[in-house]
């Protein structure tokens, strides 16, 4: 022992901890740095299925039929989400005394309006197969999932009518491609909802399939996030909520930049101190549909003109004329996170002219909210003149608008579906619907400056938003 | 009925649509609104003599018009922008300045010369001088004052006085002011939202003095002008007569307002800033290329390389959204009362008697605060006024969490120097008036752009500018950015013996001949014979092109023609960056090729050695140096401004020195081995009888291997600090903050030591006997020069009482009473700048002890090599340096 240690290589040790001791102590240290792209979950390596799965399917049922037998808790998973039930839990909402749910399936849009009565054709973004079977048996067969819309190559799949895969697909390719949930999975459905390319979100369009990363710092360039890289997904449950289908959100249960920028500040402090007021979106998003076009108005009471000619972004007979802006400043509102209201089927019309789809809870005096960038979309939209609500018609279908032209036979057929008795005269109504903008976020060098808000020509209505003036002078909240 | 109703609904449901969709989709933008203050009253328009301009038909007076609230005598009188040098006018006889400002102030930029009274030839007359100047003068002062302060219009007209004359095709003609009219004062100019400065401009180059002020107006359905005169709107006007405020727009200046006159003011955010480069204009950013925008660079529309990496705006605070007024306040307004309390007494903190807000508004005072910058000099009583960066900024805090020596920064660097540390617009380099163009121009040079400034295909490059040493009014002297403009130009003698630049009408005699260039200066210059002057030909590069001018000169009567040349700084303290863009790299400065000595180009060819504008604040201490391109640098030299950058500054006599002691030992050593090792070779082996003797105990081992760790890391770090050009791969900082923990290491260690040889009273074997002391040092020096080459014994016998022979106890005491003490006081004394600069400053500061320090360095670096040396001439090579690790050591023994 004494001979391989001899007592000079313990002085030895004394001296060098004398000195490195103090010397690492003072030494200045650069400030751990918290890797944001650390925090994305990673995913197991998908299995090549080309070789497991065997045809031949001639259905989508039997398809998932095949899925089940690995993969038995799947479908059983998935009947859980609101992917498949397109309805939200129930809310007690003040303005009525019954608790509503709030989804796609019985509620409606300030864009197609509903779904109701029309399930042949909005279905083909529901991830379930068989709505011609009606909804109550449609739902309660765990075969109607249909695995592929999320699963299978895009290349490979599209669905048709009542959610059915579309004529002609080759199931069995489609099932032998499937594979972890690609933005081409997400955006066939968030991308192009509401009736086409961007007609929905400003922030969400076909320009995300291949993002640069001017485009989308997070999708784009070599980050090339996927939808499932933010919106955590367990047992097919998906992170995110949105305030359109929903009436409050659990903040458990909704994304946000926080998830990965954990600890982040900015360098500038006078920056950081806007955190408390001002959402990241609202400086990291400096403008809405930065590529593609996004629908602005929407007015209905302008379809079924004889003779005018269709035009995708003016005027289509069957769904009336719009309006499309691209590149252009949010609206903003204060936010916490929850709709304010949320129109529920037969509620009355609002008073001052407008009627709110959806109006974002929050104000200044409310300290969990912030301000927040907002798409607005203005519709004018159908609704009963003698019993005050706004009215769902069946578009879709042989005896649908969009085949007969005539609104009350429309109104008519969707009475007994949706509950709501027509009094045979309808009128047109602006109505209002706030989609909140996340995506498209732009990295640091391309957000608002203090100008871009502040001063003589800064975007934001100071009073609009309760405060006395422009809080560079006036101070904040 | 149904079909009735729904065409009725579409129909309105169309108009509501059109209005209502509009409306709401337009919401979300917000109108810029308007800064004009809803509080300024509509008001009566009066012309000169106090006459409602609707029923005179006259130009407006400002001074009637907006004296009738305020007392614009006192404003007027109170605003060096309006006076411009003309209160303290007086010829002097050394200086072509015959003012403070503008207005008498020579400038070679504008180059004309305001011709004094008694002049033998008239270059600029008073007329002359508002008609080139005007749309950059307010109003007031000279456009109203002749010198001695009687008004313009009272002056006797005669072509003689420089004062009512005005050169027209070469000679002086009278100038009637009756028929001009004078310029008030421009109130509109600064506070109205768009006051039209065209017209004005337009009207002053037209001479048309006295129309400048109401054509200000023109464009805002106020007034017209028509060959009548003035038509003045009645529909502006409301029942009493006034004029409705909101037409006109009153307000606090704006940056815009300021940017009439001073450079490159963006206050858009949406469209890209393109830039009037090197155009005196625009002269802040002629001169510096400062511009005030808070727009991102990399969104701008100047073609700048590597645009797209600039992220910063191009001045932080427009982009903080300040404007010019908060820091260039006028004196007496209220609200900055605290900053102008610095008169107090030291107990009170605030006065509360300041001006109410409705004295202020009366007569509020237009002396604006303002700042030291080198050229501009009107009213230098008001230098160092305005709010400057430690008026808002707390250094300390800011950068508390990485720079290190704070104070020792912050005393020698001016915020400027790191936060502008590159200009990304063009700038003025040369001005040459030794030759002309032919319209009359000098040969201009721009830095930090590749081809003409002003075209779109141009690269800017920008430029880095060169640190001058400044003294503020307080006397701190602070390294602070600037540009340098060097300018050339003819000088003669007048018949009055005053010498006075060429005029430029005789540089026109010189040059042109109806416009293009004379044949006998084409054929002077034209080097390639294609009968025209490009650039390259056009330039004094030659005595013969030089007498050719010369002589022309001479013919026109310009007594003893020669050529002089100045370089003078341009302060440079707007285009502001934050931290992130600031200069926060240690070895910007703290290494070769240091920013702080970076030479700066002048100019490409210099016909004379220009010298230093020595009539401001910066300390032209560098030199003038040709570089390798011939082309003529400002080459700054920190140590004559008394300053030291470690890393950058070097004494090289002391490395020298160092050096040489350290080669020169290391090649002792190695030659007195080789001689051993030779002469061992010869001797008979284990003649020496030898004893293992416990020679130093813990404590002695202990101390000398710590302090021989501390050593050679403060060595090598010092060595790190000194030459960081020569160690990239090592942090600047980091290696600063080793260098001063070890040197505390090394400080307590030999405190403990001293005080444990002290105690033990063991300090007696360092201090060397003097008894005999030069005997036995020499019985040892032979020993070494002799014996050792013949396996002598030791002459004096190692025990653990006295191990140290007497040449030993000599070098040991210098060494612990000089080298280390000394090292020690002038570390310490270097690492106290920060917080007490006074002790070392009275030991002549860094540009000393920073060199004495290496010198000290350099010698324990020999002592080293010598002392491990020493450690072989042992029983054997490695016996000694056993002893010290174990204890144990094998000594002869006689």
């Amino acid at each position: 022992m004494k001979n391989r240690f001899p007592s000079w290589t313990l002085g030895l040790l004394g001296i060098l901890l004398l000195i490195l001791v103090p010397v690492i102590y003072y030494l200045p240290r650069a400030k751990a740095s918290t890797d944001p792209a650390a925090h994305i979950p990673t995913k197991a390596v998908h299995v090549d299925h080309k070789d497991i799965v065997k045809g031949e399917f001639k259905t989508g049922q039997e398809v998932t039929r095949a899925c089940l037998e690995c993969h038995e808790d799947a479908a059983t998973e998935f009947m859980k989400t609101t992917h498949w039930t397109w309805e939200s839990k129930a809310f007690d909402v003040p303005w009525r005394d019954e608790d509503v749910t709030i989804g796609k399936i019985n509620q409606i849009n300030n864009f197609c309006i509903g779904s109701q009565g029309n399930e042949n054709k909005c279905m083909s973004c529901h991830a379930g197969y068989g709505w011609e079977q009606g909804k109550e048996t449609q739902q309660a067969n765990p075969e109607n999932v249909d695995c592929l819309a999320c699963h299978a190559d895009t290349g490979a799949y599209g669905k048709g009518l009542f959610g059915n895969p579309a004529e002609g697909v080759d199931l069995l390719a489609a099932a032998q491609s499937v594979r972890a949930t690609t933005r081409e999975n997400c955006g066939k459905c968030h991308f192009d909802g509401g009736g086409g390319n961007g007609v929905k979100h400003g922030d969400l369009d076909e320009s995300l399939y291949f993002p640069d990363e001017s485009l989308d710092v997070h999708m784009g360039g070599e980050a090339n996030m996927q939808c499932t890289d933010c919106h955590w997904t367990e047992d097919h449950q998906i992170l995110g909520r949105m305030i359109a289908d929903n009436y409050t959100i659990d903040p458990k249960e909704q994304v946000s930049c926080g998830q990965c920028h954990v600890d982040q500040q900015h360098k500038d402090e006078r920056i950081n101190t806007h955190l408390a007021s001002v959402a990241c979106q609202t400086c990291h998003i400096p403008a809405i549909a930065l590529e593609d076009p996004t629908k602005v108005t929407w007015d209905w009471s302008q379809a079924g003109q004889e003779g005018r000619e269709d035009d995708h972004f003016t005027y289509l007979k069957i769904k009336g004329e719009f309006t499309y802006e691209k590149n252009f400043t949010p609206t903003y509102l204060w936010f916490n996170g929850d709709n304010e209201y949320r129109y529920i089927l037969g509620d009355p019309l609002g008073k001052d002219g407008v009627t709110y789809i959806n109006k974002p809870a929050g104000n200044i005096e409310d300290k969990t909210a912030k301000i927040f960038p907002f798409k607005l979309h203005i519709a004018k939209q159908p609704y009963d003149v003698k019993n005050n609500y706004l009215l769902q018609p069946v578009t879709s279908g042989k005896d649908g608008f969009w085949t007969t032209f005539d609104w009350d036979s429309a109104f008519e057929l969707a009475a007994p579906i949706t509950g709501l008795d027509y009094s045979g005269e309808y009128g047109f109504t602006e109505t209002y619907m706030y989609w909140a903008t996340t995506h498209m976020v732009q990295p640091a060098d391309k957000a608002l400056q203090c100008e871009s808000c502040h001063g003589e020509n800064g975007r934001m209505d100071w009073a609009a938003l309760g405060y006395p003036g422009d809080p560079i002078e006036w101070g904040g909240r | 009925m149904k079909r009735h109703t729904l065409i009725t609904i579409i129909g309105l449901s169309l108009l509501a649509l059109a209005f209502g969709i509009r409306t709401v989709l337009a919401a979300p933008t917000v109108a810029p609104v308007s800064k004009a203050s809803a509080l300024h009253p509509n008001f009566i328009l009066l012309d000169a003599n106090g006459a409602n301009v609707l029923e005179s038909n006259n130009a407006v007076s400002t001074m009637q018009t907006c004296g009738q609230c305020h007392d614009t005598e006192f404003i007027a009188s109170h605003a060096f922008h309006s006076d411009l040098g003309l209160s303290d006018y007086n010829t002097s006889a050394e200086t072509w300045d015959s003012s403070d400002g503008i207005f008498g102030q020579w400038n070679p930029l504008t180059y004309r010369f305001l011709t004094q009274d008694g002049d033998e030839r008239l270059d600029l007359s008073t007329a002359e001088w508002l008609m080139l100047n005007g749309e950059r003068v307010v109003g007031g002062g000279p456009a109203t004052s002749s010198r001695d302060g009687s008004s313009l219009e009272d002056l006797k007209t005669s072509k003689e006085n420089p004062e009512t004359s005005i050169l027209k095709n070469g000679s002086p003609t009278t100038w009637d002011w009756d028929k001009s009219g004078t310029m008030e004062m421009n109130c509109f100019l600064c506070h109205l939202e768009a006051p039209n400065t065209e017209a004005r401009t337009t009207a002053i180059h037209a001479g048309e003095f006295g129309n400048a002020n109401t054509a200000t107006l023109i464009g805002l359905s106020i007034v017209s002008q028509s060959s009548e005169g003035w038509a003045w709107n009645a529909e502006a006007f409301n029942e009493n007569g006034e004029l409705k405020s909101e037409l006109i727009g009153i307000q606090d200046p704006t940056n815009s307002n300021c940017a009439t006159c001073h450079g490159e003011v963006h206050p858009e955010t949406d469209e890209p800033l393109t830039l009037n480069a090197c155009d005196l204009n625009y002269p802040q950013t002629a001169t510096t290329g400062q511009v005030v925008s808070g727009q991102r660079i990399n969104e701008s529309g100047v073609n700048l390389t590597d645009k797209n990496d600039i992220e910063r705006s191009w001045d932080i605070h427009a982009e903080r959204q300040l404007q010019c007024t908060d820091c260039h306040y006028a004196l007496n307004n209220p609200a900055y009362a605290s900053e102008l309390q610095s008169n107090n007494p030291d107990h009170l903190i605030y006065d509360p008697r300041s001006l109410e807000i409705g004295e202020y508004l009366q007569r509020p005072d237009h002396n604006f605060a303002r700042g030291e910058s080198a050229q501009f000099n009107v009213a230098p009583e008001y230098k160092g006024t305005m709010r400057r960066c430690e008026n808002c900024h707390d250094a300390s805090k800011g950068h508390a969490d990485w720079l290190p020596y704070i104070e020792t920064h912050m005393d020698a660097v001016a915020c400027e120097t790191c936060h502008i540390p590159q200009m990304y617009a063009p700038a003025i380099q040369t001005y040459d008036w030794t030759v002309i163009t032919t319209d009359g121009k000098a040969v201009e040079t721009c830095r930090g752009v590749e081809g003409d400034p002003n075209k779109v295909t141009s690269l800017v490059t920008g430029y880095e500018p060169v640190l001058l040493n400044r003294t503020n009014i307080d006397g701190q002297q602070l390294l602070a950015p600037y540009n340098l403009i060097t300018s050339f130009y003819w000088v003669y003698d007048d018949a009055n013996g005053n010498s006075r630049p060429a005029r430029l009408v005789d540089l026109e005699t010189v040059f042109l001949d109806n416009g293009k260039y004379a044949n006998d200066i084409v054929s002077a210059f034209d080097a390639n014979g294609d009968g025209k002057l490009s650039a390259n030909e056009l330039t004094l590069d030659s005595t013969a092109k030089t007498d050719v001018v010369k002589t022309k000169l001479e013919a026109l009567g310009l007594i003893n023609p020669r050529i002089e040349g100045m370089v003078q700084p341009y302060s440079i303290n707007h285009s502001v960056t934050r931290g992130e863009g600031a200069i926060n790299e240690c070895k910007t400065c703290h290494n070769a090729g240091s920013r702080v000595a970076q030479p700066i180009k002048l100019a490409g060819n210099a016909p004379v050695m220009p010298v230093f504008d020595v009539d401001n604040n910066v300390q032209g201490s560098g030199e003038l140096v040709t570089g390798a391109d011939g082309a003529l640098y400002y080459q700054p030299i920190p140590a004559s401004d008394n300053i030291y950058v470690f890393g950058s500054s070097r004494v090289s006599w002391i490395d020298w020195l160092g050096a040489l002691a350290f080669a020169g030992s290391l090649l002792g050593v190695t030659g007195h081995g080789t001689m051993r090792f030779l002469s061992s070779k010869k001797q008979a082996q284990g003649a020496v009888r030898t004893e293992r003797i416990y020679m130093y105990d813990i404590y002695r081992r202990f101390w000398h291997w710590l302090q021989t760790t501390s050593i050679v890391i403060l060595l090598f770090t010092g060595l790190i600090i000194h030459r960081p050009d020569i160690f990239g791969a090592f942090s600047f900082r980091g290696v600063v903050t080793v260098h001063n923990v070890v040197a505390v290491i090394l400080v307590i260690n030999a405190a403990l030591s001293l005080f444990y040889h002290i105690t033990t009273d063991r300090i007696r074997e360092f201090i060397p006997h003097p008894y005999g002391f030069f005997d036995d040092a020499i019985v040892q020096a032979k020993y070494y020069v002799n014996g050792i080459f013949k396996g002598e014994g030791h002459p004096f016998e190692k025990v653990p009482t006295s191990r140290m022979n007497p040449i030993q106890k000599a070098t040991y005491f210098g060494i612990l009473n000089v080298l280390l003490p000394l090292q020690m006081i002038t570390g310490a004394l270097m690492w106290s700048v920060q917080k007490w600069p006074q002790f070392a400053n009275a030991l002549g500061g860094l540009p000393f002890l920073a060199p004495f320090h290496s010198l000290v360095a350099w010698l324990f670096g020999t002592f080293i090599i010598v002392h491990v040396y020493m450690t072989t001439t042992g029983a054997t090579p490695l016996e000694a340096m056993r002893g010290m690790v174990t204890g144990f050591e094998e000594v002869e023994v006689k």
